[in-house]
């Protein structure tokens, strides 16, 4: 019994890994190799052309670079707000009692039902009146904070000791002291996690970049391989190459940090009620 | 001199200088991707830059297919660029939403309506002609033939001068001879076709048979039941539950066709390919392996019907201020003045006279099987719901070839959703 | 005296908890609310994207059309089918999985990094990736017929109307399998040790400790992944768009998102795809809402 439950594990991790491993190792082979059959999982020589090619764009204009420093930036930028606000939030929601603090929870929660296909084209107008369309400032600002943070903070907030909270307020510091130097400084594992989740979410969009920036320089990852893939001169190893090179940075922080990385989606379900 | 004197002249140079120059005005100028194309366009922006100082254009590109999405959302925010191209079937909405200006004729540098009429093939402008007015210049009129890879027929043991297909029919037996399979995968296929350019390259299958998309006056889907019907089943049985001759799923034929991979014997293209396979493969341009024939027909086809012609127009956004506007013709006019480079570095061609007047033309390789099947042919269905149509067509040709739907009722499915685009209920 | 000190305390209290709420309100407002509003609004008209002429009302007849159109339906059924599809292997193998990896004294870290690293990847590369494997000429090809015993056969993986759904669906699964197995093991952690070894003690042995004791109290958590995985699916959308913009057929994956976004940039029918984007938002807050009402009933489950 014990045999078979370490072969199924072995079995469907390998399984699961495959796909992950060949977007590598297609990367390092010319593209009439990756569809002859059956595939050689490891390639006969390593073949950087690929490589160079997504780089360099089929236009020669090396914009990939470009494009990945785009997405750090989007990315980065949005993981600090949505922190910054959604503890805010969640502190305010799971610490002060007010007159209709649950309305306000709920509605912040609606939030997360809206697909964004039916605000892509008002939001879009929104963008255009403030004249942000192919600016950083148009890719972050729809992303400043959402819901799921909101509700991460809250939960994990709930259960913050009032204790200490209560001693702070009578030793004489303020309100946003406290929120700055007691609350943020204390949740770290929630706050490191929700900033990964966001960062990883924001690097993975796709939609609002594709209408927002218009040109080159302004795109993003996902806009940069999309526009590759349909390219005419595109073959599938310069697509793995560039897929490979949209997913080492992230693949980095996941093996690193992949407490948080865990932790996220454990830390949604341990609900106290 | 002293140094005020000096200082004063100086002024009285700059302030006069300033006010010629006048004030910066920027051109936002969007088009498909074409690495041909990029490198003489932005040629010519550094030439006009020169000339007009004060003038600056930001060309962008977009692949084929985003370009659409972008140009759209941008005008639907009226944050439309000030010059783009697309396809007829695609620009057609803006010039009925009159998001576009009709020519400058003075800026475009001809004296009236007319002597722009006259310098272009005769009809090749109709498709941008609205209430009387010429609302874009070609960048490209463009017909497809049929791309062939002599190397992949003689492996075949067939002659390519003598066995090429003429008909549909024989198409689908040289390519079975083609076509090379591991059990059901295929590994080299004689040809595919265009997917999913509906309008432009199976329309015509139709037509040869004797069908129609929409009646004469406009008001009917679906002429012609029969040749439909047929047209359907030649589809179903090229596809993967037929003879497994090719399918949309497989990576488009061009694609492969420059690169000499032993995967590919024929597509469907324009001569533009001509230029790509160049660029991509020398040595097989060199080689001269390849040739180019006419767009076949069926055997007893009703009429004589060769690919669609398209075009791509260069438009001016009429949301503009008025100089850029008038900037914007003008540089139009000075990129289209070189059709010859047009020719020899992007290989499309503009259908001025003089270009097809033009020893560059004429010497260009099967420039004359081109012109014989576009002289024959018709400008692609285009209308402000033109693309809605491709893809009502596309997933009858689909529904057909993988999914099974017999052809009857993938017809009566097409003509209830192309009936309801008529009637305007959509 | 000391009522009115609570009193002003109580006040002051609420007094900042609007301040700390404010900000991520107004943000909504205007992120949110405003544009879900002008959606609604926009699709009591006929309006197209590109026209410069005034829209014209026409009420609920949107509405009307999209009720009776059989493409809409076709929508619906496409999602429903890809939705259950989905989350009913996602819940079943996340399940086993996470006991599987639970009864390992070891290498625990190294299976859970394994299952969720497709997470980790962008829908783009996940989508780009699949589109190779799955070629005829791919992995997916090689791989079924070595495991079915054929040869050369082609599954048709992006071409038959079955088979492309099923793509889909692995194509998903393969993505959030992960996520799901590590929810449940947070839920079976938290089981006390102490109910299992009470449970061995009456003589219960591990099939049956697992089916009497452990799935009954997983319930909270097993409503949790079957209704988010749901919620996950019903918003899908670069998956369906990547396949069918590589020459897949439209009609099998054409999922509600997929139509919305055709409806509005193919076809310019902004007021049509604003009332499908309407009815998607009421599907989803339906399936919210009962996420909220089943976990707060399995909330409490007596350890007795």
């Amino acid at each position: 019994m014990d045999i078979v439950i370490w072969t199924l594990l072995i079995a469907t991790a390998l399984l699961i890994l495959s796909p992950i491993v060949f977007m590598f190792t297609a990367s390092l082979m010319p593209a009439r190799d990756i569809v002859k059959m059956p595939y050689r999982w490891i390639p006969e020589e390593l073949y950087l052309d690929n490589y160079a090619q997504a780089i360099k764009g089929n236009d020669g204009s090396y914009i990939y670079p470009r494009n990945i420093l785009n997405s750090f930036i989007v990315a980065g930028i949005v993981s600090v707000t949505t922190v910054l606000l959604s503890a805010l939030t969640g502190y305010g929601l799971a610490k002060f009692p007010f007159k209709g603090r649950n309305l306000v929870f709920l509605l912040i929660m609606a939030t997360m039902m809206i697909p964004f296909e039916a605000i892509m084209i008002p939001l879009y107008l929104v963008a255009t009146s403030l004249n942000i369309q192919n600016t950083y400032i148009g890719l972050i600002l729809p992303f400043l904070t959402n819901a799921f943070g909101i509700f991460l903070m809250r939960q994990y907030l709930i259960t913050f000791p009032d204790e200490i909270l209560d001693a702070a307020r009578i030793d004489g510091s303020g309100e946003l002291s406290i929120f700055w130097r007691i609350i943020l400084p204390n949740s770290a594992p929630a706050v490191a996690t929700l900033a990964i989740l966001t960062f990883r979410s924001q690097w993975d969009n796709l939609l609002w970049p594709l209408l927002i920036s218009q040109s080159e320089e302004m795109k993003t990852i996902p806009l940069y391989i999309v526009k590759f893939a349909m390219e005419k001169h595109t073959n599938e190893g310069a697509m793995m190459a560039a897929a490979s090179i949209a997913s080492i940075p992230i693949l980095i922080l996941f093996i690193t940090l992949s407490k948080y990385f865990v932790s996220g989606a454990s830390l949604y379900s341990s609900r106290k009620g | 001199m002293n140094r005020r004197s000096l200082f004063v002249m100086f002024l009285c140079l700059i302030i006069p200088i300033s006010l010629l120059v006048g004030k910066t005005i920027e051109l936002q100028f969007w088009t498909h991707e074409d690495p041909n194309r990029t490198l003489i366009e932005n040629r010519y922006i550094e030439e006009f830059q020169k000339m007009y100082p004060n003038v600056v254009i930001k060309r962008v590109t977009q692949s084929s297919t985003k370009i659409q999405e972008l140009v759209l959302t941008a005008f639907a925010a009226n944050q439309g660029p000030d010059i783009f191209n697309m396809s007829i079937e695609d620009e057609y909405a803006y010039i009925v939403n009159q998001r576009v200006a009709p020519v400058n004729y003075e800026a475009a540098g001809y004296e009236n309506k007319e002597a722009l009429i006259n310098a272009y093939l005769p009809g090749t402008l109709d498709p941008v002609v609205f209430e009387g007015e010429i609302y874009g210049l070609p960048l490209e009129i463009t017909n497809w033939c049929i791309l062939l890879n002599k190397k992949v027929f003689r492996d075949a043991g067939l002659d390519p001068e003598k066995d090429y297909p003429k008909t549909w029919e024989e198409m689908v037996e040289v390519s079975e001879k083609l076509t090379i399979r591991e059990g059901q995968i295929i590994t080299r296929r004689g040809f595919d076709f265009r997917y999913p350019y509906y309008l432009v390259a199976f329309m015509p299958m139709v037509e040869q048979l004797g069908g129609k998309l929409i009646s004469d006056d406009g008001k009917t889907a679906i002429v012609n039941d029969e040749a439909w019907l047929k047209f359907l089943d030649f589809m179903a049985a090229w596809g993967p539950n037929g003879l497994n001759l090719g399918s949309p799923t497989y990576k488009n034929a061009r694609s492969l066709f420059n690169m000499d991979n032993n995967d590919i014997g024929m597509c469907t293209t324009g001569l533009y390919q001509l230029a790509r396979i160049k660029a991509d493969n020398p040595a097989f341009y060199d080689s001269r392996e390849w040739m180019v024939v006419p767009f076949p027909q069926f055997e007893n086809a009703v009429n004589y019907v060769p690919a669609h012609y398209y075009g791509h127009y260069y438009m001016v956004n009429a949301q503009k201020p008025k100089e850029n506007q008038e900037m914007a013709w003008k540089f139009i006019a000075f990129m289209l003045s070189h059709p010859e480079e047009y020719l020899e570095k992007v290989a499309i061609i503009q259908p001025t006279k003089e270009l097809l007047e033009s020893d560059t033309f004429k010497n260009y390789p099967y420039s004359d099987v081109f012109i014989s099947d576009l002289e024959k042919s018709t400008v692609v269905y285009f209308s402000e719901y033109s693309a809605k149509i491709q893809s009502l067509i596309k997933e009858a040709v689909e529904s057909v070839m993988l999914s099974n739907v017999s052809s009857r009722d993938a017809l009566n499915t097409l003509r209830r959703k192309v009936q309801e685009v008529l009637d305007e209920q959509y | 005296m000391k009522r009115i000190l609570k009193k002003g305390i109580e006040h002051k209290k609420a007094r900042w908890g609007w301040f700390f709420v404010l900000p991520s309100l107004a943000f909504f407002a205007v992120f949110s609310f405003y544009p879900i509003v002008n959606a609604l609004y926009t699709s009591l008209f006929r309006k197209r994207l590109l026209s410069l002429r005034p829209p014209t009302f026409i009420g609920l007849e949107n509405y009307e059309y999209l009720l009776k159109s059989p493409d809409f339906w076709n929508s619906i059924k496409a999602t429903l089918i890809f939705t259950i599809g989905t989350f009913i292997p996602i819940l079943v193998f996340s399940l086993l999985l996470a006991s599987f990896i639970m009864s390992r004294k070891r290498f625990q870290k190294f299976f859970q990094m394994a299952f969720y690293s497709p997470a980790v990847l962008s829908s783009v590369v996940a989508a780009a990736i699949w589109l190779l494997i799955l070629d005829p000429r791919g992995l997916a090809n090689t791989g079924a017929n070595f495991l079915l015993g054929t040869k050369g056969i082609d599954y048709k993986w992006l071409a038959s109307a079955n088979m492309v759904r099923f793509s889909t669906i692995l194509v998903y699964f393969w993505k959030y399998i992960g996520y799901f197995t590590i929810i449940y093991i947070t839920g079976l952690a938290s089981i006390p040790q102490s109910l299992h070894e009470a449970a061995m003690i009456d003589g219960a042995n591990g099939w049956k400790d697992f089916w009497h004791i452990t799935i009954p109290l997983l319930k909270p958590t097993t409503v949790l992944v079957s209704i988010m995985s749901m919620l996950q699916c019903l918003k899908t959308f670069s998956t369906q768009y990547l396949f069918t913009q590589s020459g897949a057929p439209l009609e099998p994956i054409n999922v509600i998102t997929l139509n919305i976004y055709n409806t509005a940039i193919r076809d310019h029918n902004i007021g049509r795809a604003s009332a499908m984007s309407i009815i998607l938002f009421i599907i989803m807050l339906f399936f919210t809402w009962l996420q909220f009402k089943a976990s707060r009933s399995g909330g409490e489950v007596d350890y007795m």
